[in-house]
């Protein structure tokens, strides 16, 4: 707690240091402040008889439970199973959205005509699908790949119509001209224009699957994340519990500034007024 | 995220448009997704193996959409769901907002704030569930904490960014012209962001809507998410599709509702 309120000479030091230390620093800080507020609240819980049972949700029992369940590799088999169902969901949701949403932003007719259905169905919260799913597929784990591909597919779907419909209609003319026919037009105009706004959409899809997959996997499959803190929930093992929650805060995280990396690199459009 | 949201909203294209265009397309979109349903399951069935996918079709689904209406169950479940979700929400906005404008205005607060807020905004929702039940005496409590940790993100960081977008002047005239503390709440930062903290409410509506529905397959005996695993239990396909489609045409009236409300307020987006 020491660390939030750092002395004025400290800060003053950070500040000729590069921005990359100074977010390091206080990323540190930050955590670590975190850790401090959830220990003091495990204490408040401790001394109270009535919710002393609470006290294995603290961050040092937390971090007890991690080596525990690495050495026993639940962590890593955990890891693999989700991973496998995200990648693949996200994949197919990359793989009809992108297509999808470049028919959007060059086919006014198709826009304006798919607009209601396609927001209709957007709006279908995902997990209410699942038991169409369930029946519909032979196998939880293509159920569970198809819950997060129709989740993930929106974001992409309407990011990438966005930035083509941000693209300026003078390159279209331009390029044809200069002779490029359709296939020119896609890997040489529409692709590395759009990039920056896919990925952008690639990311808000990856927030949206990593709200999907963990109850999706809270029934019927016996791996991945979700049914790990669900086993530690009927074991009562809580302090395993608490620490699976923060490996899926931890990996969505990394996912996430993975993705925030790449937005950034692929950024050329909005160097001017952003 | 706020960037790739506007421009979103920005695209959605006028659905309340009062033109017969819009009308026309309205329709003529949801008809030709109802014919393509429709023959869809008109083929499958054909087969004396899937024949039991005749009662997914559209004429059972709103059949039985009239029949759950007549019964009072979608009424009860809306009201029940809509409870849950609006007070959720509620608490979103009552928290996110006060956090995001700090987050905007105090530099400090906001670099040592990022790494947390970043690694909770990553906790997957529904992984808190078991939390949720072990600290809150009834199911409801359990599961408006659950849309409420979902949706605080997204008000919080869309205020953040709206702040951000604010010119810096503003403040210094505002102070020039001897505004106080509450004034320059009221009259400048309040006026400046609810553009953004609407369209923060909008990607939060979604994501709560998301959460909504799994949250309530357990535990509860009452909201949407209910009625769809009680529909399934009892083999009742046709009512299974109904509630879908109920959530659905719910979920696109909010959503609709929020971008009405944006355009309204998007006075720095005209340009």
């Amino acid at each position: 707690m020491n660390a939030v309120a750092a002395p004025a000479g400290a800060l003053a030091f950070l500040r000729q240091k590069s921005p990359g230390a100074r977010r390091f620093f206080f990323g540190i800080v930050g955590l670590a402040a975190f850790f401090a507020v959830w220990e003091l609240g495990t204490l408040l819980l401790q001394f109270n008889p009535a919710t002393r049972t609470f006290a294995t949700f603290g961050p040092v029992p937390t971090l007890e439970a991690f080596p525990l369940l690495w050495g026993e590799g639940k962590i890593q088999a955990a890891v693999a199973a989700s991973g496998y169902r995200m990648g693949a969901g996200l994949l197919i949701a990359i793989a009809i959205g992108v297509p999808i949403g470049i028919v959007m932003g060059r086919v006014k007719r198709f826009r304006e005509m798919s607009n209601s259905p396609f927001q209709f169905l957007r709006m279908i919260s995902p997990l209410a699908w699942m038991p169409l799913a369930v029946i519909v597929y032979p196998e939880w784990d293509q159920a569970i790949i198809f819950l997060i591909a129709i989740a993930a597919v929106w974001p992409v779907m309407f990011a990438t119509a966005a930035g083509l419909a941000k693209v300026d209609p003078a390159w279209f003319k331009v390029a044809r001209n200069l002779g490029a026919r359709t296939v020119h037009m896609l890997t040489q105009v529409i692709l590395p224009a759009i990039t920056f706004d896919v990925l952008t959409g690639i990311r808000l899809a990856l927030g949206v699957a990593w709200i999907v997959l963990v109850p999706a996997e809270l029934l019927g499959v016996t791996s991945g994340l979700g049914y790990a803190i669900k086993d530690a929930r009927e074991t009562l093992s809580y302090n395993h519990l608490t620490a699976m929650v923060l490996v899926i805060g931890l990996i969505g995280w990394l996912l996430d500034a993975v993705c925030v990396a790449l937005i950034k690199r692929y950024s050329w459009h909005h160097r001017g007024n952003h | 995220m706020s960037t790739s949201a506007t421009a979103t909203i920005n695209e959605t294209p006028r659905l309340m448009k009062s033109t017969g265009q819009g009308l026309f397309n309205f329709a003529a979109g949801l008809s030709i997704l109802f014919a393509l349903w429709w023959i869809g399951i008109e083929l499958i069935s054909r087969s004396s193996t899937t024949a039991y996918f005749a009662s997914f079709g559209p004429v059972p689904t709103l059949r039985a959409m009239a029949m759950l209406w007549h019964g009072g169950l979608i009424q009860s479940a809306v009201w029940a769901s809509g409870y849950r979700l609006g007070t959720g929400l509620l608490i979103a906005i009552a928290i996110g907002v006060p956090i995001g404008i700090l987050m905007g205005r105090i530099q400090i607060f906001r670099e040592l704030s990022n790494s947390p807020f970043q690694l909770m905004r990553m906790i997957s929702p529904l992984s808190w569930e078991p939390i949720a039940v072990i600290v809150f005496a009834g199911w409801n409590e359990a599961i408006i904490f659950l849309i409420a940790i979902a949706a605080v993100w997204p008000v919080m960081f869309a205020t953040a960014a709206g702040l951000a977008k604010v010119d810096p002047n503003w403040f210094k005239v505002a102070r020039n012209l001897g505004a106080s503390r509450r004034h320059v709440l009221t009259q400048i930062i309040v006026p400046a962001i609810t553009f953004d903290v609407l369209t923060g409410i909008r990607l939060a509506l979604g994501v709560a809507w998301i959460v909504l529905v799994p949250a309530e397959f357990f535990g509860v005996t009452s909201g949407l998410g209910y009625t769809i695993e009680d529909a399934r239990e009892g083999l009742n396909y046709d009512q299974l599709m109904a509630m879908v489609l109920v959530i659905g045409a719910i979920g696109y009236m909010l959503d609709s509702l929020f971008v009405q409300l944006i355009k309204r307020y998007s006075w720095h987006r005209q340009t």
